[in-house]
């Protein structure tokens, strides 16, 4: 029993309230009650999942675009898989590249199977996929050449009828007389002669179209056997360049030839005779040491992948978040202390607090320029590179100048929510404190911030959300590594393939702003002390 | 010169148009290792009367001293217990006194502080409530964490603002003899305001009404002199007991009376005069009709 109220209070503190009539329907509390909650809570949302879903796949199939049609919610899982399995295929060669010894050996034998299980079965495919489009062409060119001959016939006809109204309009028009009552039929006729000829066109045009349309029907078994054929080649190339890092391209590969030619120049140069000899081999020995020493620290250099990219704007976004914060916080405290400060502060707040990220990003990007001369040899670059997890990727002018436009745009609500919170601090409390004669510190750290705390959570939690719409449009901008730049990426290769990607990215952007959005909720509970209800 | 004095105090709220004054021309001069009960109606300024005493507000006229000094702040050597308890929401009860005791025992060291809190915590009854914030309270827990905070912080005096109103007889009854005796063992000075009779007549020294609001002030005092220990169960059949309450409570429903006289006589007076009847030929009610012939009767 206890157990139950323990796990019912951390699925309320979780911000999970959704899955309390399920924890109370296992424990058989109240069942009607409990069914009747989870049918509001559980089924109608996920109904409601279910019917987007279905006019998602119905209407978007149905909209053309240069990029192909709007991908259906087949087609953008299938884009999700393909980039993630892509990032994992990237992981296994960066990690082959470093296997030494016998480990290098097993991997490179699994390999090497692996590719002569697979080359019959893609030259099968292959096979297959020709006679496939083959039969569908003869297939399709059975139905359509009926077709084509009679549109060819059709416009023949139409040519040769056009003519002859013409030539029929033309003697009418030598015969004119001067009557005005003919005059007006021959302008009649001829008008009616345009009609007819457009109305022709238009039914030639749809003729085509119609032709056109069963040409480009999509074939189902054609496209099986395409991707088919496609998947295995893609595995196949995979499988060879992770040959090439186990045995050209591998380190251990390259170290131990670089130490074979280190020890030859070192034999000859203990051998050498004459001073000039001994000198150029003792150069030749420092080179190769040099050069050993670049290999030692190589490492594979992996693309940037959905999945690190992810990492990466997530970093930037919290790196902005906590930049924020540390600006809005005591601000807002000083603001909700102190009424002259206040009123200094609030024109300021007013003129900055509208301007979108759009405009802040240039100038931050310059500004931050401005600090950064030489990206390679920069303080400032090294001390954030230096942070354990953000270090690994990779900061630079463009993420740091993301990051400052994330704060920038988020620290607003925080500041604005802390300044009401220290000032609407209870009078009470504040009686307390004087009774106590606490110091300005005490005061600030025991009373003021911590019956502030739940409204400053709240403003940090707008903030987040902010900074997490803003930062995708910094980095879209100042094509700093991340979910922004993929999408702009995306957009720019302009296929059927990338046009699904973006719209995994929609479901990605969404999935990570509900996470954050749900862990500031749980922190803004734990913080919370009269015991209401956070808004969800 | 009394230990701590009220001289001629007034202090009143609002803008000059739209004004109460709540106390005027206040005096009372308590004695040191006194314990002086203050009772009074609802709303007519005992509260006001205390946080003057604590220096949480300054008096508009008149002084009020401690040792002689003008009380020009609040410290911690005149404890209050706040009416409505304030207490911090976001720390728990223990954590709650632990504030107050280390702010006012700083040399503390943290075994002996967490000793103090919890011996204060134990006194009220409350040590399996220690790790409970103030919303998972009743209402009278509440009122005995504060009492325990005040009294933990053992100051000189202690200010209690009807510290006892929210508990049951015998919770009541054990915490009136704790006060009177850390009031009588650490020789402490005691201002209470309560509005029941009986208790003060227990615990205090001295009795002073506040008159009727607005404009309150300090009526004379009646002095219990009941040897101590008192014993509650003799207040219904004490003699000495049973006349000073009986005074106190004719005393306080005369209060009363005088002060709804004195609201009468307020009001303006009304020329009394009968309303032309303009609708004489109107069909008037069977009750109406009995009415009009009773007082043309009369
Ligand atoms: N800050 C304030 N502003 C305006 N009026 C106030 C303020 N504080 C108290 N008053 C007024 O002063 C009068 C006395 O208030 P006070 O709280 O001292 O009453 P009280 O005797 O303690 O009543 P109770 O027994 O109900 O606690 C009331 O009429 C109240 O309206
Ligand atoms: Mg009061």
């Amino acid at each position: 029993m206890a157990f139950k109220y323990k796990l019912l209070k951390a699925i309320d503190v979780a911000g999970l309230q959704v899955f309390d009539p399920v924890v109370r329907l296992c424990y058989g509390e109240e069942p009607k009650l409990q069914l009747r909650r989870i049918g509001l809570f559980i089924v109608i949302p996920l109904l409601t999942l279910a019917a987007f879903v279905a006019l998602w796949a119905y209407v978007g199939p149905r909209h053309k675009t240069k990029a192909g049609e709007v991908p259906s919610p087949a087609v953008v899982l299938q884009a999700g898989q393909d980039t993630w399995r892509f990032d994992a295929w990237e992981d296994t060669k960066a990690a082959d590249y470093k296997r030494a010894g016998q480990d290098r050996e097993q991997a490179l034998a699994a390999v090497n199977a692996r590719i002569e299980e697979l080359e019959p079965q893609a030259e099968q495919a292959a096979a297959q996929l020709a006679e496939v489009e083959d039969a569908y062409r003869t297939q399709l060119m059975e139905q359509v050449k009926p077709l084509y001959d009679e549109y060819r016939q059709m416009r023949v006809d139409f040519r040769d009828e056009s003519q002859r109204r013409e030539a029929e309009l033309e003697d009418r028009a030598a015969h004119l007389s001067g009557s005005v009552a003919e005059r007006e039929a021959f302008l009649d006729a001829l008008r009616e002669h345009r009609q007819w000829e457009e109305g022709e066109k238009a039914e030639l045009a749809a003729f085509k179209d119609q032709i056109g349309e069963i040409e480009d029907a999509k074939a189902p078994e054609l496209e099986a056997a395409r991707a088919q054929s496609n998947d295995l080649g893609q595995e196949l190339q995979y499988l060879r360049k992770r040959r090439d890092q186990l045995t050209s391209d591998n380190l251990s590969l390259k170290l131990a030839d670089a130490e074979q030619r280190l020890e030859q120049r070192e034999q000859a140069f203990l051998q050498a005779s004459s001073g000039e000899e001994a000198l150029s081999l003792a150069n030749q020995i420092l080179a190769e040491e040099a050069a050993m020493e670049r290999i030692e620290t190589s490492t594979y250099a992996k693309p940037w992948t959905l999945p690190d990219q992810i990492m990466r704007s997530i970093l930037c976004v919290f790196t902005g978040f906590v930049l924020a914060s540390i600006i809005a916080i005591p601000i807002g405290i000083l603001c909700g202390l102190n009424r002259v400060f206040m009123a200094a502060m609030t024109p300021l707040i007013s003129l900055f607090k509208p301007v979108s990220p759009i405009v802040w990003l240039p100038i931050v990007f310059i500004i931050v320029g401005g600090f950064i001369p030489e990206p390679s040899d920069s303080a400032l670059l090294d001390f954030f590179n230096a942070i354990p997890v953000l270090g690994a990727y990779d900061v630079n002018p463009a993420f740091l100048s993301s990051a400052i436009t994330v704060a920038l745009c988020s620290l607003w609500p925080t500041l604005v929510n802390t300044a009401l919170g220290v000032a609407a601090i209870d009078k009470d409390h504040i009686n307390v404190a004087r009774v106590l004669r606490l110091g300005f510190w005490s005061r600030l750290v025991k009373i003021v911030v911590p019956s502030a705390l739940p409204l400053i959570f709240a403003g940090l939690r707008i903030s987040l959300g902010v900074g997490w719409m803003v930062l995708i449009a910094a980095e879209l901008l100042s094509s700093s590594e991340g979910i922004g730049k993929f999408v702009w990426d995306m957009f720019n290769n302009g296929s059927s393939q990338t046009f699904a990607q973006m719209f995994v990215v929609v479901f990605v952007v969404g999935l990570i702003g509900l996470l954050l959005d749900r862990i500031m909720i749980v922190f803004q509970r734990l913080v919370s002390f009269d015991g209401a209800p956070t808004a969800l | 010169m009394a230990f701590l004095e009220l001289d001629h105090v007034s202090l009143g709220f609002g803008p000059p148009n739209d004004r109460t004054e709540v106390l005027k021309d206040v005096n009372l001069q308590v004695q040191e290792n006194e314990f002086v009960a203050i009772i009074g109606f609802s709303g007519s300024g005992k509260s006001t009367l205390v946080s003057l005493l604590a220096g949480l507000q300054q008096p508009e006229k008149g002084c009020v001293r401690m040792h002689g000094q003008p009380v020009t702040e609040p410290g911690p050597e005149r404890g209050i217990m706040f009416q409505n308890y304030s207490l911090l929401p976001w720390l728990s009860v223990h954590g709650n006194i632990e504030l107050a005791v280390k702010q006012v025992f700083p040399r503390y060291s943290r075994a002996e502080r967490k000793a103090h809190v919890e011996r204060y915590i134990e006194m009220v009854n409350l040590t399996p409530a220690a790790d409970k914030k103030p919303s998972e309270l009743s209402g009278g827990m509440r009122q005995r964490v504060s009492l325990a905070r005040t009294l933990a912080m053992q100051p000189e005096v202690i200010l209690l603002d009807e510290p006892l109103s929210a508990l049951d007889a015998l919770t009541r009854a054990n915490l009136q003899d704790e006060i009177v005796r850390i009031w009588g063992e650490d020789r402490r000075t005691v201002v209470m305001i309560t509005n029941d009779v009986d208790e003060a007549l227990l615990m205090a020294d001295r009795v002073v009404p506040l008159t009727m609001g607005p404009e309150a002030t300090l009526a004379d005092a009646f002095t219990i002199d009941l040897p101590r220990p008192r014993d509650r169960t003799l207040s219904n059949s004490d003699p000495d007991f049973k006349h000073l309450r009986n005074r106190i409570t004719q005393y306080l429903i005369g209060l009363n009376e005088e002060a709804k006289a004195l609201r009468v006589d307020e009001r303006k007076e009304m020329p009394d005069v009968r309303p032309v009847d303009f609708y004489a030929t109107r069909r008037t009610s069977f009750w109406e009709r009995l009415r009009n012939n009773d007082t043309d009767a009369a």
